[in-house]
């Protein structure tokens, strides 16, 4: 019930933001422009079109993670409306996941709406719906929700722009972590390696989560690998939700 | 014996410092015993130490030592807080949802059933006056409206211990007046009131009992009867009569202070003023009032603050 109450409301919160909205209109016009930009790629209109619209909602993703999950919690501290619903019989890890939860529904619904947008533009170019593009927007949806968790771990204890910084950094480094892998690996003598091997071992491999190419070019993925790459993701969402969980619980709310 | 309302046990908060800072105590091994019924005012200058007390006890902030119970109940668990209404100072309020889905909101966190919840926040909405705006979104609601639907809220769960933090600060005279007589509505039907305030004519008004306190110490508390004493430090009398007459009066002009056609004369104690008004009697003057001077808890409150400084 206590957990339902703060994923209802913080749904509301997010749904009655008006940069929310922009967000989304921006990347639905944004999809539906690819249709425009797929006329300009002679014989590669259906590619062009899943590549654009698959990219916009990671990046569309990413900008409502920073700016609703930071702010959510940001704006909790700082307005000090936490003083309410934590002096509430009401226990610290479930503000936490009902923020997370609520958020997440949110994301849902937007990640949802943009799949209707590409279905719609890949229908008006090439007649179907292609449902292989699911796997791939549903290991978006996880990427998201790794990068939100992250967004509100680090404004649990950082100042808003510093826990901005840190959220970017996160995920840039998380879709290099290859590149991190082979530089270690390729020069283990260099200075620092020991801090990229561990920047490597604890900072998510967001790769995995990333299945853009493969699908826009039209490869099979096994299950198995689409069940190791959720299973990853999910225990790197738990891990971080708890991190803050136990931040959160020993946080002083001055 | 009923379990006091409030009970702190040597509880000390101290706030680390930065780098190259020294640490500061905000509470220091604070004995503070509150018992149930009626009304309490923690009353001390900015920055003794009230708000972080109020934080202390209500877990928003951890203790560096010493221990709370709220209701015979240690706060660990956080089940104390269900018999307890909170409202914090100048409170800021989800401004997306409307008056009424607000206070919908809070008895879901206490796990009311619908049907109480939609009861009890019509009848809150009532009783503070936000009846006609409880449709709108809070964002467009006045300071004075937040207080009101943020002392509604801390009513929702009809707490036996109400914890108020300087709840009358922000509010105009009017607005002060309906707030006190909410919180003698809330002794009235038995539950406990804990207020902190540094508007001391407020605390006096309504309080039971008072604890003073300051840089993090109780200094002084009580009954507010016995704190403020039935001492009387001077009598003002205020009396017409014509000047030819002053004198029959044993009054000098130097004793007196011309108020327009009237005269005042402060009186050491109650038998000279006495004496004084018989006198003005046998010579045909006119008493107009006398009020005696009685110490307030201001003038305490400065004389505590100066001793303990």
């Amino acid at each position: 019930m206590r957990l339902l109450a703060l994923v209802i409301n913080t749904f509301k919160e997010t749904i009655r933001n008006r940069i929310l909205l922009n967000i989304l209109v921006f990347a639905i016009t944004l999809i539906l422009l690819s249709l425009v930009i797929g006329d300009w790629s002679l014989g590669q209109q259906g590619k062009v079109i899943k590549d654009f619209g698959l990219s916009a909602m990671s990046i569309f993703g990413l900008l409502i993670a920073l700016f609703i999950g930071l702010r959510l919690m940001v704006q909790e501290l700082e307005q000090h409306t936490i003083y309410i619903i934590a002096s509430k019989p009401v226990h610290r890890w479930e503000i936490v996941l009902g923020k997370f939860l609520g958020l997440g529904l949110t994301l849902a619904v937007n990640v949802a709406l943009m799949t209707v947008a590409l279905w719609l533009a890949g229908m008006l170019m090439e007649g179907g719906i292609d449902l292989a593009l699911l796997p791939a927007i549903v290991l978006i949806y996880l990427e998201i929700l790794i990068i939100v968790a992250f967004a509100m771990f680090y404004a649990s204890f950082a100042s808003p722009m510093m826990a901005a910084v840190f959220t970017l950094g996160t995920f840039a480094v998380g879709h290099l972590s290859g590149f991190l892998y082979d530089y270690v690996r390729l020069y283990p003598d260099r200075g620092l390696h020991w801090l990229l091997r561990g920047i490597y071992h604890i900072a998510p491999n967001l790769e995995k989560l990333n299945l853009k190419m493969a699908v826009v070019e039209g490869l099979k993925q096994p299950p198995h690998q689409l069940l190791h790459a959720a299973v990853y993701g999910l225990s790197y969402l738990a891990l971080i939700l708890l991190a803050t969980a136990l931040v959160f619980e020993r946080k002083d709310l001055k | 014996m009923a379990v006091p309302a409030i009970e702190t046990v040597k509880l000390t908060k101290v706030y680390k410092g930065e780098l190259g800072e020294k640490s500061t105590v905000g509470v220091d091994a604070l004995d503070l015993t509150v018992s149930q019924g009626g009304v309490y005012a923690f009353i001390g200058p900015n920055g003794a130490g009230k708000t972080t007390t109020i934080k202390l006890l209500l877990r928003l902030m951890h203790p560096s030592a010493g221990e709370v119970r709220l209701l015979g109940e240690s706060i660990k668990g956080r089940q104390a807080l269900a018999k307890v209404g909170f409202l914090p100072e100048q409170p800021r309020l989800y401004g997306y949802l409307s008056g009424r889905e607000f206070l919908d909101f809070v008895g879901r966190l206490f796990g009311l059933s619908s049907a109480e919840r939609r009861s009890r926040a019509e009848a809150l909405l009532e009783r503070v006056g936000l009846k006609d705006r409880a449709g709108q979104l809070i964002r467009g609601y006045s300071r004075g409206m937040m207080q009101r639907l943020g002392l509604a809220q801390a009513l929702m769960n009809d707490p036996q211990l109400v914890i108020l933090d300087e709840p009358m600060a922000s509010l105009d005279p009017v607005g002060r007046k309906d707030f006190r007589d909410l919180i003698l509505d809330l002794k009235k039907a038995g539950k406990t009131v804990f207020f902190s305030s540094h508007i001391l004519s407020d605390a006096e008004m309504i309080a039971d009992r008072v604890g003073m306190l300051h840089r993090g110490r109780l200094i002084r508390e009580g009954e507010m009867a016995d704190l403020l004493g039935q001492r009387v430090e001077a009598v003002d009398v205020v009396f017409e009569i014509a000047d030819d007459d002053l004198l029959a009066l044993k009054l000098t002009a130097s004793d007196c202070v011309r108020q327009g056609g009237r005269w005042l004369s402060c009186q050491p104690d109650t038998a000279s003023a006495n004496r004084l008004a018989v006198a003005l009697i046998n010579q045909n003057g006119r008493l107009i009032s006398m009020t005696p001077r009685q110490p307030n808890l201001e003038s305490l409150f400065i004389d505590e603050i100066g001793g303990a400084s």
